[in-house]
């Protein structure tokens, strides 16, 4: 049996993906990658493995993805992310034909034609406005956990308008909406569409065409996914495991060129 | 087995370096003779060099300063002296240039100059407008301002040209016989649009070979031999120069020798925008080992499609049509609509695989319509492309990381296209 991995090693979390001969799903691990991406690669690979009960002797191929795709000490390739998202996206989702991946510090737009084939794609710049690292410094902020901030965004009755795309000057900001009395609640929602202002800009560069997926840690977030749904009108669809599907298209990926190779 | 690409180096090129290196030495020490200096943005330095002023051009000083190495430290000099990071890089450059001879501030030798006795500042954007005005204010440099209207439709252009040719008769040339206190010299404008018309012609010929499959040179060669019909303009060596480039080149193609090793690219690609003049390297290092090479830009396009147009009898209205003539309309390329036919143009003529859109963080108006321009394009011919943002010179504006995925994610485009 050709037991494929695929590796993404994202600014912010590693993620693993093991599938079988037939391209099942056999396990994945999501860890954060902290400061060595080696070594972060190596034990989230470890990690998949012993959840699905294989050794480093059963892989057959592994494919590194992400910013640090390079640290993945033995990978047989790389590709890149925006590649291994529309793979694993269209995978989840066949007629998928946008994602929207919010990951640590950087978000992407990918369009997607035929058989996951990435047709064009924006990315941020320089820039982490609207990113999971912006989310985490508004949580801080805030002085809540990162997972309540979804919840939070559900409880408001009136959003604050965070303005600043910028997360220094948004946290700032947050700081000055409590001075003026706003709840915790709305200006997590505020915060929630200051991501979603972020993203329909880069949507109305590739062109929005549904079914639209969003991927990345952020998509865990239902405050900012039902924000961007509201900008942008249209549904979207999250995968169960939203932090892996750049991992699966890694996995996918390395299972065709295995196919190549034996072929 | 994964094929290692290798640049085959031209030989020809180490000898533009010399001709740079003298023109600015010329220009350092030009006071020292007595000699009058001139700056221009646009397409101004020619009535200076008429005029046998001493000239640099805003983007000229640019390459340069990226050539040597200068461009960080002086645009430290300009933020010091509390120029905003996101101003146009050429404009900060020159001012850090002025603020570090201003202030004492010691800095690459070689990237500094004699501020100059007349400014002439074509007006291409709204910021030309504020160097000129920066330079004026701060260093009391006489500005003489000009407009330069960008065209929208080909319609623009004859109105166009004629208030441009205007502006170089009614203004620009008798400011300058002000300066210099003499007769504007036609012949020697004459004369330096015969030289120019030899070496672009000859250039223009060096181009051809881009089109060849496997390419024998790249872009970036061609952006290292740009001075000639630049701020070298008139000088006879720039013939000598292109001459020997494109024996090489024929040499290359009889030889069957590829721009890389061993049997030529994977990407045939295209350049828009400025080129990244500080990081030329950097981007050759990016593309080379992935058997990608820039064939064509828009920006290089530039100097000069037509030079058989070059009129030397008639060296003003000539200089004017070539800009702005409708055969020539070379500046009409710069707008939406133009930027679009030419690099349809481009695909088809240089069987291009994807476009590298650069986008200058310090230029809007070069990137004006660029996520459109490649839409557009990708639809009429299923060419991908990328914006990779950066800057001409300014190193905080580059991103490594970014930039590699974005030139990573075309070329898996390309390959999945061709699949």
């Amino acid at each position: 049996m050709a037991i494929v991995v695929g590796v993404d090693v994202g600014s912010l979390c590693t993620k693993t993906v093991i599938l079988d001969g037939d391209g099942e799903i056999l396990s994945y691990d999501i860890m954060r990658s902290g400061h060595y991406y080696k070594g972060a690669a190596d034990e989230s690979i470890e990690n998949a493995l012993k959840s699905a009960g294989l050794k480093k002797g059963n892989i057959s191929y592994i494919l590194g993805t992400g910013y640090g795709r390079g640290a993945v000490a033995r990978a047989d390739a790389e590709v890149t992310e925006i590649t291994c998202h529309a793979r694993g996206a269209a995978r989840l989702f066949p007629d998928v034909h946008t994602v929207i991946d919010i990951g640590g510090q950087d978000s992407k737009v990918i369009g997607i034609g035929d058989n996951g084939r990435v047709t064009n794609f924006v990315m941020n710049d320089k820039c982490a406005a609207g990113t999971g690292r912006f989310l985490e410094v508004m949580a801080l902020a805030l002085s809540v956990d990162i997972e309540e901030m979804g919840d939070l965004f559900f409880a408001s009755k009136k959003k604050a308008d965070v303005s600043s795309m910028c997360t220094v000057f948004a946290e700032s900001e947050v700081i000055s909406l409590f001075a003026q009395g706003h709840k915790k609640a709305d200006i997590a929602a505020g915060i929630a569409h200051a991501i979603a202002r972020r993203i329909i800009g880069m949507v109305g560069q590739v062109g929005l065409r549904e079914k639209v997926v969003m991927s990345g840690g952020v998509a865990k977030n239902a405050g900012v996914v039902r924000a961007i749904e509201e900008r942008i009108e249209t549904r979207l669809f999250v995968p169960l495991e939203p932090q892996i599907v750049g991992a699966l298209g890694a996995a996918i990926i390395a299972s065709e060129r295995m196919s190549t190779t034996i072929g | 087995m994964d094929v290692k690409y290798k640049i085959n180096r031209l030989q020809t090129t180490n000898e533009i370096r010399p001709l740079v290196d003298k023109h600015w030495a010329d220009l350092r020490t030009a006071k020292e003779r007595g000699e009058l200096v001139a700056w221009a943005s646009g397409p101004s330095f020619i009535f200076a060099y008429a005029m046998g002023m001493k000239c640099h051009f805003m983007a000229g000083y640019a390459a340069y300063c990226g050539g040597i190495g200068a461009g960080e430290e002086v645009l430290k000099v300009a933020e010091m002296a509390g120029d905003l990071p996101e101003t146009c890089s050429y404009h900060r450059l020159h001012m850090g240039m002025g603020e570090a001879v201003a202030r004492g501030i010691p800095i690459n030798p070689q990237a500094i100059l004699p501020m100059p006795d007349l400014m002439v500042a074509g007006r291409l954007c709204p910021e030309m407008s504020h160097y000129a005005e920066g330079l004026h204010r701060r260093f009391g440099v006489r500005v003489l301002p000009i407009d330069l209207p960008g065209p929208y439709s080909m319609e623009d252009l004859p109105r166009i040209r004629e208030f441009v040719y205007r502006q170089f008769k009614e203004v620009v040339i008798p400011t300058f016989e002000e300066v210099c206190g003499k007769p504007f010299d036609y012949d020697r404008m004459s004369e330096i649009l015969r030289v120019l018309k030899e070496v672009a012609i000859l250039r223009n010929k060096c181009w051809e070979f881009f089109k060849d499959k496997p390419s024998r040179w790249t872009l970036w060669d061609y952006g290292v031999s740009i001075a000639p019909v630049f701020y070298l303009m008139g000088n006879p060596a720039g013939v000598t120069y292109y001459e020997k480039l494109l024996r090489e080149l024929q040499e290359r193609r009889e030889k069957g020798i590829p721009a890389i090793a061993p049997d030529g690219e994977k990407y045939r690609l295209y350049w828009d925008g400025w080129l990244p003049w500080a990081f030329l390297g950097k981007f050759m290092r990016k593309f080379i080992p992935n058997g990608a090479v820039v064939l064509c830009g828009r920006y290089p396009w530039e100097f000069f499609p037509h030079p058989e147009l070059i009129d030397p009898e008639h060296p003003v209205e000539s200089w004017a049509d070539l800009y702005y003539g409708m055969e020539s309309h070379l500046t009409y390329s710069f707008s939406p609509k133009g930027t679009i036919n030419l690099i349809g143009e481009l695909i088809k003529d240089y069987s291009l695989d994807g476009l590298i859109m650069f986008s200058s963080k310090t230029c809007r108006v070069m990137n004006l319509a660029q996520p459109e321009v490649m839409d557009v394009l990708d639809k009429k011919y299923g060419i991908p492309g990328v914006i990779v943002e950066g800057d001409m010179i300014d190193s905080a504006m580059i991103s490594d990381a970014q930039i590699e995925t974005r030139l990573q994610a075309i070329f898996e485009m390309i390959d999945s296209r061709r699949r």
